[in-house]
């Protein structure tokens, strides 16, 4: 880990040459919470932020997306999308928001690549920032994550005191540390930071068992467990929502006389209306269905399509469930259901 | 001051009963400052059963939130009835629900709950940052006695309190089938200040106000689903021939649809704070409904939700009925 | 910057066939690509599907309902059910659609060279058989016996009545039709589809059997194909969940860790036994 260092002093600096290249977006504190929006000035970011509101996948995938617009009627007319292939930044990303990316690629990029995703991504600059002050319901490390991962970032910063360790993943990364601003770190800032690092791996205190967890839910898919789980759920949509990893949508034509377009909007497994075919039949018409497949589509088909699990450990849908339906106890307990 | 030993008792002899599919009320959460609704099918199941301050759900939903999977041939439906744990402002929901003949009173059995307030989660939250295990909140006198790792704070009441619980007027459940513990009368009154220091703003300044809140609206629409009122069929944003509202998210369809449902709730919000609560984008959603229930008391003299017997104010008319707004 | 998967092209409807009228009416599009490089190009296998729309009403999949050896145009058969096909069966000769595919797996043509065939068919699950059919009777050679089973609820409800008409004229197709319910005049077959079946008996030697309708009676068809003998690679469906992206994207037509739209339609028993999840 051969690293870099940033003064404190030097951070705005830093922000601003980014700003330079790139659109910046960066957590920003608005009544308490915290955003990831577009940054004019380098004072507008939040060094200090524990967990989002929202995950920062909206940057890529957005929540509204028109896929093309067209002229409906007699003389039917479509026209191309203007996808924007203009350079951006996220500044400050978890590294667990970053490996969400990372998880949802293959989604976007492989078989028929989605050109909006793709675009963004490839045009989208990750500036990283080590959790130190984990959140009470997160729990990346059942994931054998570290808070403070440089696995999915362009470079990474970890606040090691008066100045932050500065690590390098990539030739965009590269380029960046190039600057005047970064100097090279000595032994003794590597030792500090894997101070920090585990001192953040040990204030996380919940844990998912996720052990052959894959396996352990092929037995299961029929088990009255997942009733006893649904039987609370509200069926609202507020985990998929807040999900990092959640990338199901919908597309719908929204038009009027003259113009319309066909829109992509996030969608989410919890409503009935999801999977509810025009004959009236639904092939998932309970909660427990649904409940079900959003765990199941994490941790065991994804796993077996993509060999990895689709959750980062963000604990956003526990934090905004309004019922407590908490992953980490349902996972928990779902391995250790008997089949 | 509940006493969860009688209360486990009504639920056993509740579900026990034949005519009893099973018993929802609240059980001790995973994390953080709030109980989570649990289910008893069986008798055994009666002793997870809770409730303390933060027993905050409105559990009036899960009548409403049942799954009717189409039967099997020969199948017959299953009609034996819900018991449910309710608090005051709870209860009003299902008096609610039964004027509108959403329900019939012989439906759900209630084991009523004299309540003197819960927590705001949110308040609590703030005061304990940090906190992931489930923290014990319970009645103490006219405080709350907060235990987070093995230290016990105090706060009053009026600190953790969420509004409603501070002008909560029917803290006892106005039906119930048992209660548990000694009825509360109800002393204290709707306060309206907030509201009318906003009705006094200028139009401008009340439009900008809820554009900055709608503009953060994700549309996944727990407001809906925690709302005991929200239980019609088909929900019109799901209607998509001819549709109302489109998917798409942005400030005006999400000030349709803010604004559609809180119209929809006309004369029927019975201020339980449950789509407030539940918003995970922290929307004032009360502060709408707030500022129709003033209206409405105030125009026709109605409250919803506290007389099983009376009509729907929607389904009514009277001849003195104000009609100024009528063009 | 790569082509935009969700963006389709133009294609004129050519002809519209009424195959079923009233409740359930199901009517047969025949579309031609607007692009005539598209059109002498667009190359599908039978059992794949393609996402039209109407724009300013939304996109629907179907299944491509004529065979590829008849080029110049592909056609859909649609039953009027939702927003989408209510639109599309009030549309005229003339109007544009739009059309992207082909999606999805296909019948394995080639392994079934040399092999008897049973089509199984209900209701408008009739329409991928329809391709199929067509493409083995072009490519008779190849295969040995057909036979084709289909049922409908009413004489009324039954798909491409011509189309099954001619197939009876042939010396090299046998047809066997049902109607659930006895009506005047009609001297097949009364019963449901399964238990036609079975009175067909067709001999498991060297057969592949192919079914589609309504998932209930899927069901009972390959217990029945069971209990003749066929085992779990000679028997083969196809499958229908509720799309939207066509292309493994947008997550709702999953079952198991399987998207119907891109893993399937098609599926061999054995496939179908080992997935687990609603369907």
């Amino acid at each position: 880990m051969s690293g870099y260092i940033l003064s404190k002093d030097n951070l705005p600096k830093f922000i601003t040459e980014i700003m330079g290249k790139n659109k910046v977006f960066a957590p920003v504190e608005v009544n308490d919470e915290t955003y990831f929006k577009e940054i004019k000035n380098p004072k507008d970011i939040n060094m200090k932020y524990d967990n989002s509101k929202l995950p920062p996948k909206s940057l890529l995938f957005c929540q509204t997306e028109t896929l093309f617009k067209f002229t409906p009627g007699t003389k039917v007319k479509i026209q191309p999308p203007d996808i924007n292939n203009s350079k951006k930044a996220i500044f400050g990303i978890r590294p667990c928001d970053a490996k969400s990316f990372f998880i949802i690629d293959p989604v976007f990029k492989e078989d028929f690549e989605d050109p909006f995703y793709v675009t963004r991504r490839d045009n989208m600059l990750l500036v990283g920032l080590s959790c130190t002050n984990p959140y009470p319901n997160c729990f990346c490390t059942s994931f054998n994550d570290s808070p403070a991962s440089s696995k999915h970032v362009d470079i990474l910063l970890t606040d090691i005191g008066e100045k932050y360790f500065v690590e390098v993943n990539s030739e965009k990364g590269k380029k960046i540390v190039k600057s005047s601003l970064f100097k090279p770190a000595t032994k003794a800032d590597e030792t500090k930071k894997k101070e920090v690092e585990k001192k953040a791996v040990n204030s996380i205190t919940r844990f998912q068992k996720i052990d052959k967890i894959d396996e352990k839910l092929d037995k299961i898919f029929e088990n009255h467990f997942w009733k006893e789980i649904a039987d609370k759920c509200l069926r609202c949509g507020t985990c998929t929502y807040l999900c990092p990893t959640c990338h199901c949508f919908d597309i719908q034509d929204e038009s009027t006389m003259i113009e319309g377009g066909r829109v992509r909007i996030w969608d989410t497994c919890m409503i009935p209306e999801y999977t509810l075919q025009a004959s009236g039949y639904n092939p998932r018409p309970t909660r427990a269905n649904r409940v079900r497949n959003r765990v199941y589509h994490k941790y065991n088909y994804y796993p077996k399509n993509l060999d990895v699990i689709a959750c980062v450990g963000c604990g956003r849908c526990i934090e905004g469930c309004p019922v407590n339906i908490d992953i980490i106890d349902v996972v928990t307990r779902a391995g250790e259901v008997k089949p | 001051m509940v006493d969860e030993k009688t209360l486990r008792d009504a639920v056993k002899k509740t579900v026990g009963r034949k005519d009893v599919k099973y018993v929802v009320g609240y059980d001790k959460g995973t994390t953080g400052f709030q109980a989570a609704p649990t289910f008893a099918y069986e008798e055994k199941d009666a002793e997870k059963f809770v409730f303390n301050p933060t027993c905050v759900n409105n559990l009036a939903v899960y009548p409403m939130l049942e799954d009717k999977p189409p039967l099997r041939k020969g199948e017959e439906p299953d009609t034996r009835k819900i018991g449910i744990v309710l608090k005051g402002c709870d209860s009003r929901a299902i008096v609610q629900i039964i004027q509108e003949k959403g329900l019939k009173r012989e439906d759900v059995v209630i084991i009523g709950i004299p309540c003197t307030g819960v927590i705001d989660p949110k308040k609590l939250k703030v005061k304990f940052p940090g906190q992931h295990k489930s923290v014990e909140v319970k009645y103490d006198n006219d405080k709350f006695a907060v235990t987070v790792d093995g230290k016990t704070q105090k706060f009053s009441k009026d600190e953790l309190m969420p509004e409603k619980c501070k002008e909560c007027e029917y803290p006892t459940p106005i039906i119930h089938d048992i209660l548990i513990g000694k009825e509360i009368k109800g002393v204290k009154k709707p306060d309206y200040k907030e509201i009318e220091g906003f009705e006094k703003k200028s139009l401008d300044d009340k439009w900008k106000n809820w554009e900055k809140e709608f503009d953060k609206c994700i549309r996944c629409y727990a407001c809906r689903q925690a709302c005991p009122m929200c239980y019609c069929k088909e929900c019109m944003v799901e209607i998509l021939d001819p549709q109302w509202v489109r998917r798409s998210v942005n400030l005006s369809e999400n000030t349709a649809w803010n604004l559609l449902r809180a119209f929809h709730l006309a004369g029927r919000c019975i201020s339980c704070g449950e789509c407030e609560r539940s918003c995970p984008m922290d929307i004032p959603l009360m502060k709408l409904n707030k500022k129709i229930t003033k209206d409405i008391h105030e125009m026709f003299d109605y409250k919803a939700g506290v007389d099983a017997e009376a009509k729907p104010l929607l389904a009514m008319f009277k001849p003195d009925d104000p009609e100024e707004f009528i063009l | 910057m790569s082509e935009n998967p969700y963006q389709p092209n133009l294609a004129t409807i050519e002809n519209i066939k009424e195959e079923v009228g009233g409740e359930r009416a199901i009517k047969t599009f025949r579309l031609k690509f607007q692009d005539k490089n598209l059109q002498n190009n667009f190359m599908f296998q039978p059992g794949q599907c393609a996402m039209v729309s109407l724009l300013g009403k939304g996109e629907c999949m179907f299944a491509i309902s004529s065979s590829p050896t008849k080029k110049g145009y592909i056609e859909v058969s649609v039953m009027r059910h939702g927003k989408v096909t209510k639109a599309l069966h009030e549309a005229e000769v003339g109007d544009v659609v739009g059309v992207r595919g082909p999606y999805g797996n296909n019948f394995d043509m080639k392994g079934w060279k040399g092999k008897n065939i049973v089509f199984i068919g209900g209701g408008i699950g009739q329409a991928p058989l329809r391709c199929l059919i067509d493409y083995v009777l072009d490519n008779k050679k190849d295969y040995g016996k057909l036979d084709v089973i289909y049922g409908a609820r009413t004489t009324e409800d039954i798909s491409f009545k011509d189309e099954f008409a001619e197939l009876e004229k042939r010396k090299d197709v046998s047809v066997h039709l049902s109607i659930d319910v006895k009506e005047d005049g009609w001297k097949k077959f009364v019963g449901f589809v399964p238990d036609n079946l079975l009175k067909v008996k067709p001999s498991p030697k060297n057969t592949i059997a192919v079914t589609c309708g309504p998932p209930i009676m899927i069901k009972f068809v390959i217990q029945n194909l069971e209990k003749l003998g066929f085992n779990d690679d000679q028997i083969f469906t196809t499958l229908e969940m509720r799309m939207k992206c066509g292309i493994g994207k947008c997550g709702r037509c999953n079952i198991g860790n399987l998207y119907v739209c891109k893993d399937g339609p098609v599926f061999s028993y054995r496939e179908l036994k080992k997935l687990q999840g609603e369907r």
